[in-house]
């Protein structure tokens, strides 16, 4: 499944640098995917609890970590939710252990070694802004 | 302007208009459509919110030509066209981050390319998608600077 890189607007005019966004839809929600960047370089895969909430997930706060992003202190907490990458005929599911953090800061889910990248096989051409993810076998 | 619709006489005002639309989230657009502080609404929406009447007693047709004497820009969905991805992949991607810049900082659900709806939260866009039965291609928030739309390597 091949991804054109996702534009858009800066604030002050222009765009910000296009980047990998796949959408991926998450248990419970039916309404949407979820526009998610491949963080490459991160360990974990992490949500916004918003959608937990919405999704209907269940958490268990006992289970909860903090990390620090951006001078800011964040509460993730982990749940295994079933993800699911296209849709229709080309569509690939999977079982993964997704961190939902609050607060949230980002503008993307962020897709990462685990949860994701274990599960595909991910090219990506920046230089002709597409990402390619195969499922491992 | 003094505008008479359904027998009743009302004194609009453009700035009149985009505070009584100010905190409402748009409806879905099916066919026409005015921009509003860079937001898409559906006319009779608009009119509604403005006078207070009930939709069925003015057409979608006075609401537009309303709006427009008014200085809104009035259009129709899909009567812009775009170049097709095949031949210019490119300024299509450039002109999507354009119909996004109006919502920079909010959440919004795009469908084919077009902002469904835009929202302060996820729950706010995933409320509106349920309560209007629509289904939508992606969910994100259009990030305000680079940081806020990148990663959290390497935590």
């Amino acid at each position: 499944m091949r991804f054109p890189f996702r534009h858009l607007p800066a604030v002050h005019g222009g765009e910000l640098t296009p980047r990998p966004v796949v959408d991926v839809w998450l248990e419970g929600i039916a309404e949407v995917a979820l526009g998610c960047l491949v963080d490459t370089g991160a360990l974990r895969t992490r949500f916004s609890r918003e959608l937990a909430v919405a999704a209907g997930i269940d958490l268990d706060d006992a289970l909860g970590e903090q990390f620090a992003v951006g001078g800011q202190v964040v509460t993730g907490v982990p749940a295994r939710v079933t993800l699911t990458l296209g849709t229709a005929a080309n569509a690939h599911a999977w079982d993964a252990a997704v961190w939902f953090c609050d607060p949230w800061p980002f503008a993307f889910q962020l897709l990462g070694l685990d949860g994701f990248l274990r599960h595909f096989r991910v090219t990506v051409s920046a230089y002709r802004e597409w990402i390619d993810c195969r499922p491992e076998a | 302007m003094t505008v008479q619709i359904s027998h009743q006489q009302f004194e609009l005002e453009a700035g009149g208009v985009v505070r009584a639309v100010a905190r409402a989230l748009p409806e879905p657009i099916r066919d026409h459509y005015v921009v509003i502080d860079g937001r898409r609404f559906p006319p009779k929406q608009v009119i509604a919110l403005v006078t207070g009447l009930d939709r069925a007693d003015f057409t979608t047709h006075q609401a537009r030509r309303i709006l427009r004497r008014l200085g809104f820009t009035a259009a129709r969905r899909g009567a812009v066209r775009r170049p097709s991805p095949a031949r210019s992949s490119r300024s299509a991607a450039s002109a999507f981050a354009e119909r996004l810049r109006p919502h920079i900082g909010e959440w919004v659900a795009i469908k084919d390319d077009d902002v469904l709806v835009a929202a302060p939260t996820p729950s706010d866009v995933l409320g509106w998608l349920a309560r209007h039965d629509m289904r939508a291609d992606s969910l994100f928030q259009v990030p305000d600077s680079e940081w806020s739309g990148g990663g959290a390597a390497p935590a």
